[in-house]
Parts: C-alpha cells; sequence; structure tokens
C-alpha cells in the first residue's frame, strides 16, 4: 500500500475505488475467525455449516469488517482516521469463491472533513456478501 | 344482446395494504370477499358464483367454505396476470347477464410482497410452451416485468416527444392522490422531481419510482343483476361495456415482433369492444383507473381508448389531465405505484368508489362514467362503469 | 403459535429490552496488544503502517501505533471456550434461549454499524457495556419468521474514554425445514453460476443445438417460404407444418433495447444490454449488445452478431457495433 495519504481536498463524490477481488478461502475463513477471536465452530469446522445448510465454512463477520475497512484504508493511505464502519449482510462467503470489493464516494462533510465511501462486495456464486459504508476523516 | 347496464357492481373491499400482512392469503381474501358482501348488504349465502385470477393462489372452494358461501353454479379464472383485473368484470357480467349465476364474488388476494415476489425473476423447470416462451429471453437478461416493459418502453420514448416529463407527471399526479389517501402505503408521503431523477435505475429507461410496489392485501367486488342491485344499500355501479383482447402476434409480455411495439393492439380491441356495447365514446369519460404497473404503460392506453391521438399522450398527460381538476382524473387511489398493487383489482374497487361518489379523492365535477382497465403487455381489458 | 400463544410468547420477549448483557462492564482479557494486531492485519492483509510499523508510526501525525479501528469487537470476544466448553452465559444468552424455547432456532446476522470516537492504542484496557437495545415486531422475511433484535455496545478505555460503539442486529427466526437430501455436501458442489438456460423442447431444440455450434438460424416455412422467429411448429400464413431452416448474417440494427440494472441476477456481466435486433433478413431477434458503451446504445444503430462463448455452458448470439466489429473481425 501506499503510505501517502489522500487529502480532503483531493477527493470528490462519485469517485470510485480501485475494485479488488478476494479469493475465499478456508485459510481466510477459519485464519480470519480466529484472528478475531471468534470461535465459533461454523468458522472452522466444515461439519458444523454444513448443519447449517452451508456446503462449507463461511466467513465471520468481523473478518468481512475487517476486509471491508481495509479496501478504504488502502486507498486512502495510514493518516486517515476512521470514524463508522456500517455493514449489512447478504449471502455467506464459502471458500472457493471470488469476492469482488467495489466502491464510490458517496458523501463529503466539509465541517468534519470526513467522506463516506459505500462499498459493495459480491461473491461470484450467491450475489451481494456485503454492502456498506465507511467514513474515514481526512487531513 | 348487448351487457350495458345488465349487471353491476353492488358491493366493494380492499383490506388494508401492507409489505407484511401477517397473514394468510385465504385470510385476506376471506376478509375482502366478507367485506364487500357487507358493503353490499348481502350475505354469503347468496353468492352463486366466483371468480379470479389463474395466479391466484386461494382457491375459490376453500375461499367459499372459510366466507360461509355456499351452492356455487359458476367459477371461473382469468390467465395472464393484471391482465386478468377487468377479466374478472368481464366473467360476472357473462354469468350474470347470461342468467349463468345471480351474484359472482370477483377476488384476488396476494402476499406479493411478503410471499412470492414477482421481481424476482421467471425460471422454472417445466418443458412447457410457456417455458420455451421465456427461453428466447431468460439467456439474455431479459428475466422481470420492468425488463419486459423498457423494452415497449425505449421504443415509445424515441417516438414521442416529452416522455420523460410525462411519466414523471404519472408518478407524481398518483403520488400526490395517495398522500390524501389513508389507506394508501405511500400516504403522507410526497416525492420530488430531484427523487425521481435521483432513484435508483431499475431496468434503463425506467427509475425506481416508475415501477409500482409489490404489496400485501386483498380485494373483493361484489357483481349482481340490476334489478337486485337497485334494491340494496349503495348506488349500483353498471358495468356499462367490457371487452377483453388479445390481439394477433401476441406474446405474454414480449410482442416484440409486431410491426410496431410501441402500441398495445390488444388495448385498442378491448376498447373498440366496450365502447360499442355502451354507446359511449371517450368524450363520455369523466375519470380512470388506468392500470399502472408502470408508468409508460399508462401513456399507451389512453391513445387506446381515444383520450389522444397515437403518440400524443405525453402531452396530453403534460396538461394535468390527470390532476383532480384535470379532463380525466385518474388513479385518484394513487395507482398500483403509491396505493398498492393487488393487480388492478384495487382498482375496480376504486373505479366504482368513483361512479358511488365516494373516493377519497373524488372530484368536484360530475363523475358519470369511468373507465378502469387491466394489465397491458399480456392479453387484457378494460371496463367502462357508470350509473344504472 | 396460536395467537394466545404468539401474545404469551411477546409479552415475555419485549421484557428483555433494556436489559444489560453484563453486570457491570466487561474488561477484555487482554489490553491492546501487538501480538493479536499483526496476527489480525496478516490475515486480513491489510499493511497499513499505522497498525504494525513503529518507526513509521512514531513519525506519523499520531506518533505512535494505533488498532485497526475494525478491531473493536475483537477484544472482548469470549475466546476458545466458545467452541469447547460453550459460550459463558450473559443477558444475550438468556435471550436466545427464550427464543430457541419457542422454535426461533436460526440466527442471522444482519447489520454491524461501528462509530469510532477516539483510536485504541498499545496497552490500552477495553472495557464493554452492551445492552439489548431494540426487538423488533414480527416480520416474515425470506429466512423466515421472526424477529430482529439489535444490542448496543458502548467500549471504553481505561480512563472511561469512549473508543466506540456497536450496534448489532440479528434476525432470530423459525427455520424451514430443509429436506435432507437438498443439503449440498460439499464445496465442491459449488459450481460458477451460468446464464440461465433455455428449456429445449420439441419445437425449439433444433435452434438452440444450432446456436452452440456457433449459428443463429431463421425457420422457414417450406411451403411459402415465409421466415418466423421465435420458432413455432406451424406457418401462421399458410398452416403448413413443413419447415426449413436459412442461416442468419447476423447483420442488423436496434429496434429496442433495455440495459438491465436491478435485481442484478447470479451469472450475468453487467452492464448488461439486452435489445430487439431488426435483422437483414427481416426478423427480429433478442439478444445481448456487447463492446459498446451504455451511454452509446441507440436506436437504429447499426449491429454485427456472432455467437460466443458467454460462459462455461452458454453459446448466445452478441452483437456488436459495426465499426467496433470491422476493428476486432
Amino acid at each position: 500500500m501506499s503510505y501517502n495519504t489522500l487529502r480532503f481536498s483531493e477527493v470528490t463524490v462519485g469517485d470510485k475505488l480501485p475494485a479488488e477481488d478476494i479469493a475465499i478461502t478456508s485459510s481466510l475463513i477459519s485464519c480470519g475467525a480466529l484472528a478475531t477471536r471468534d470461535f465459533e465452530p461454523c468458522h472452522h469446522v466444515p461439519k458444523v455449516a454444513q448443519e447449517m445448510g452451508l456446503p462449507d465454512v463461511f466467513m465471520n463477520i468481523l473478518t468481512s469488517q475487517a476486509l471491508m475497512a481495509r479496501f478504504v484504508t488502502d486507498w486512502s493511505g495510514p493518516e486517515a482516521v476512521m470514524k463508522a464502519l456500517k455493514v449489512k449482510l447478504g449471502a455467506p462467503n464459502v471458500p472457493g469463491m471470488l469476492m469482488t470489493v467495489t466502491g464510490e464516494v458517496a458523501d463529503k462533510d466539509d465541517s468534519q472533513q470526513v467522506i463516506t465511501v459505500k462499498v459493495l462486495g459480491e461473491n461470484n456464486i450467491w450475489g451481494m456478501h456485503m454492502e456498506g459504508s465507511v467514513s474515514i476523516q481526512l487531513p | 344482446m348487448s351487457i350495458c347496464d345488465k349487471s353491476a357492481i353492488v358491493g366493494i373491499a380492499n383490506t388494508e395494504f401492507s409489505k407484511n400482512s401477517g397473514r394468510s392469503e385465504l385470510q385476506l381474501a376471506a376478509e375482502a370477499v366478507r367485506d364487500a358482501l357487507k358493503d353490499a348488504g348481502l350475505s354469503p349465502a347468496d353468492v352463486d358464483g366466483m371468480t379470479t385470477f389463474t395466479l391466484d393462489n386461494t382457491d375459490e372452494i376453500e375461499l367459499a367454505r372459510a366466507v360461509g358461501i355456499g351452492d356455487l353454479t359458476f367459477y371461473s379464472r382469468v390467465p395472464h396476470g393484471g391482465g386478468a383485473a377487468t377479466g374478472l368484470v368481464h366473467q360476472a357480467v357473462m354469468a350474470v347477464a347470461s342468467g349463468m349465476a345471480e351474484c359472482v364474488v370477483c377476488y384476488r388476494a396476494l402476499n406479493g410482497r411478503s410471499g412470492h415476489r414477482y421481481s424476482s425473476g421467471v425460471s422454472g423447470p417445466l418443458l412447457t410452451a410457456d417455458a420455451i416462451h421465456w427461453g428466447w429471453y431468460t439467456p439474455y437478461g431479459l428475466m422481470t416485468p420492468a425488463s419486459w416493459v423498457a423494452m415497449y418502453s425505449q421504443r415509445y420514448m424515441h417516438l414521442t416527444t416529452d416522455c420523460q416529463d410525462a411519466m414523471f407527471e404519472i408518478a407524481q399526479a398518483q403520488r400526490d392522490y395517495a398522500v390524501r389517501n389513508p389507506a394508501a402505503f405511500f400516504y403522507e408521503q410526497p416525492f420530488s422531481r430531484e427523487d425521481y431523477d435521483q432513484a435508483k435505475k431499475i431496468v434503463s429507461p425506467l427509475k425506481l419510482l416508475d415501477c409500482c410496489q409489490e404489496s400485501d392485501g386483498g380485494s373483493a367486488v361484489i357483481i349482481t343483476t340490476a334489478e337486485r342491485a337497485r334494491d340494496l344499500r349503495h348506488t349500483p355501479v353498471a358495468i356499462k361495456g367490457v371487452g377483453q383482447a388479445a390481439a394477433a402476434n401476441m406474446e405474454s409480455m414480449t410482442s416484440f415482433y409486431r410491426p410496431e411495439i410501441a402500441a398495445i393492439p390488444s388495448m385498442d380491441i378491448a376498447a373498440r369492444e366496450a365502447y360499442q356495447q355502451s354507446g359511449l365514446s371517450a368524450a363520455d369519460i369523466d375519470a380512470a383507473v388506468i392500470y399502472d404497473a408502470f408508468t409508460p404503460i399508462v401513456l399507451w392506453q389512453l391513445e387506446s381508448w381515444g383520450f389522444c391521438e397515437p403518440y400524443t399522450a405525453p402531452q396530453f398527460v403534460l396538461d394535468g389531465a390527470f390532476r383532480p381538476d384535470g379532463r380525466l382524473p385518474t388513479n385518484t387511489h394513487g395507482g398500483q405505484l403509491s396505493e398498492a398493487y393487488i393487480h388492478g383489482v384495487n382498482g375496480v374497487v376504486e373505479a366504482a368508489k368513483l361512479v358511488r361518489g365516494d373516493s377519497v379523492n373524488q372530484p368536484a365535477k360530475t363523475v358519470d362514467h369511468v373507465l378502469v382497465t387491466s394489465g397491458v403487455g399480456v392479453p387484457t381489458g378494460g371496463a367502462l362503469l357508470g350509473k344504472l | 403459535m396460536t395467537p394466545e400463544q404468539r401474545q404469551a410468547f411477546e409479552e415475555g420477549l419485549y421484557q428483555f429490552v433494556g436489559r444489560s448483557l453484563h453486570p457491570e462492564p466487561k474488561r477484555s482479557y487482554d489490553t491492546v496488544n501487538g501480538a493479536m494486531i499483526r496476527q489480525w492485519a496478516e490475515v486480513m492483509g491489510d499493511r497499513n503502517p499505522a497498525y504494525t510499523d513503529a518507526d513509521w508510526a512514531a513519525s506519523s501525525a499520531r506518533g505512535h501505533l494505533i488498532a485497526p479501528p475494525a478491531m473493536l469487537y475483537v477484544w472482548n470476544q469470549e475466546g476458545y471456550a466458545v467452541a469447547s466448553t460453550g459460550r459463558p452465559g450473559d443477558g444475550l444468552a438468556d435471550l436466545v434461549a427464550y427464543f430457541d424455547s419457542h422454535g426461533f432456532t436460526g440466527s442471522l446476522g444482519t447489520n454491524v454499524d461501528q462509530e469510532y470516537f477516539a483510536e485504541a492504542k498499545l496497552g490500552d484496557a477495553i472495557y464493554e457495556d452492551a445492552v439489548i437495545e431494540e426487538i423488533s415486531e414480527q416480520k416474515s422475511t425470506a429466512r423466515g419468521l421472526g424477529y430482529f433484535l439489535q444490542t448496543l455496545a458502548k467500549f471504553r478505555n481505561q480512563d472511561g474514554e469512549l473508543i466506540g460503539t456497536q450496534r448489532f442486529r440479528v434476525f432470530k427466526f423459525i427455520p424451514p425445514e430443509v429436506p435432507a437430501q437438498e443439503k449440498p455436501e460439499s464445496a465442491t458442489e459449488l459450481e460458477l453460476p451460468t446464464r440461465i438456460q433455455a428449456p429445449r423442447g420439441q419445437d425449439n431444440a433444433w435452434w438452440w443445438d444450432a446456436c452452440d455450434e456457433g449459428r443463429v438460424l431463421i425457420q422457414r416455412c417450406k411451403s411459402c417460404q415465409t421466415l418466423r422467429h421465435p420458432p413455432r411448429p406451424m406457418c401462421g400464413e399458410c398452416q403448413s407444418t413443413e419447415w426449413d431452416s436459412i442461416e442468419s448474417s447476423l447483420d442488423g440494427e436496434i429496434y429496442s433495447f433495455v440495459e438491465m440494472h436491478y435485481p442484478k441476477f447470479p451469472g450475468y456481466q453487467y452492464p448488461l444490454i439486452v435489445a430487439v435486433i431488426s435483422l437483414a433478413e427481416g426478423t427480429r431477434l433478442v439478444a445481448n449488445v456487447v463492446g459498446i458503451d451504455s451511454a452509446e446504445v441507440r436506436i437504429g444503430l447499426k449491429v454485427k452478431g456472432r455467437v460466443e462463448q458467454v460462459d462455461e455452458k452458454t453459446m448466445l448470439p452478441q452483437f456488436y457495433p459495426v465499426d467496433a466489429a470491422e476493428v476486432s473481425a
């Protein structure tokens, strides 16, 4: 990632973020769950997930949140201060899928120097996995 | 013989409209029928005929048992989705005028939002002629009602001027009626041109506010003989004429192979039939309920029913025709865009109210004759209502 | 549930609103630390130096490392007990048990909204104070019948400073019965979605079979030579059931078109333009228009088609604007 940070003045409503494809693997799901201290068996034991009607372990919410946050700060740079992260969850992410994340600047609050980026993560099997917004304060 | 004035609407009712009725479609239908009978001052025992959509999930005999309706001598169903709206009137009128039944219940109830949603698209495992028909379109992505209507709309916009403005005017005029209709889903929720322009794209050229809602609810209408109607509680609403038609070269929603697709020949025929039966013409019609699954389809119907010349409906609408003091106050309940989508049968209820003088947005002028139409793109129809 | 049962259930249910999850603010098991942050950053692929590069952080506007804000809830998670001895009881567990005992065993997180008021630093202890904020009225969704419940957690540091809040919304529902054989056995059954396949029957299979081989045919009446599309078993002009076909040149122009936006269907590529094409032979064909910016598509545009493989299973005619077709030919 770039160590440069976008300036508030450089950003325009409607700016699109570079899209990113994230391969959903068993490792990402299980290790993501553990890195967020989420030890629910459905995120690391396939059989438990299957009993819930899913083909395999599925991504936990805190990993989805993390990926959405990173998608925006990768673009903004490290001096951005995160103010809000709002995630609506859709279809599960399961190993073997590819999630495409896209984003667009939806709002600029001049008084706080805060921009809000709308983010959408769609997997190639079931469609919308996560959609929401990330608000960051820029210098 | 003409069916004009042989029968009349004597009872009408809607359930409440919502996005989640919390009860079965059978219950919605039963409530609507019960309330329509009560409105008429009739009892379930008076009913001997029933008619609904082929798409309706509630079996007529189940409904009859639920409501306490007794022996039936007439029952029928009308195909083609919203194209059946006034088709129910058509069936009831034929049954009553021919003596096959004396008192016919027309009903439609659906959990169109909380249950099966039509916007979710078509596909199915059965190898029927209908499935093969959809197979010419679904692989390319054309699979929702909005997508089919948008194809006609693009063509119509190409051949007319100011069509986009007229689509907005239709949507907003109807919303303004709904704002004053406590039963409407969008009661007290107006929108602006900016809201309309900024709304989510559904299938270009259609945006969100060009599209009707998906609703839960039920509507029912009771039709009986003119003689009997005179003795009942309300001003009888006579059926002056009712037409139904499937014009040549028809496909369900995808009649893309006619010489010109920016027109609806099925409705032209239905209009001709209804005008002939009634002896009325467009000049006699004071108000209308025009099927409005999407804004552009309202325009084409105005041309079919002779309110204006082909490809001039945008100008007719932009002259304020649909407004309370306009030439043709239309969809005074808010329509399916803004009251509720009960497949046009809430429109038949509203048309009857307009003749009775009971609409929540009753125009100031005298309303002698009201047009109500069915969904288009499919085989369709329309009815002319008036005082007995 | 009878109306009486539902009323009794809901009376009990709404008693939970306002209850705290913990008798007093629950302290994180560990203070904010570099090891957990590094692990998180590695898995998430987050190379933000504000989290892991101490030298950079020292020279940044902040002057120190911070915890990733999205880790807000991580510090107070229960940990391995959840997988071994079972999730320790709290106010939420009581509510979940109440739901489960009435058949609302399904559970689906629907929304997580976090707001941040300060950035957590290494060494901070995080105190979580959470309540059941809201339980909705009964809702019927595609998942089933149930209730949305929302918790509000506030996270403070050791100085009582509010670091952030989290609203977590969960749908508790009665899951529909899934027949055992319909459950997918393993992820290997996951296939990339394709376009919906046209069903093939006696009257149309020949057309699609030719399409699979790269040709678009137009049905022709053997008796009166009238072309017709889509295919039908009888000629509407002369009622003959004898027919053959000609191959289309796929020269045409756009008669009408739409652009699909919503809903989006799995297996379709967007932007997605569908058009009615007037073919040079005189019949019309519905097909996609590609290789052109959506804003450039118009009625009357000359197009040239070719049959292409659009996904693993599907061959379809795709039409290009005539200029582009010449360029790429």
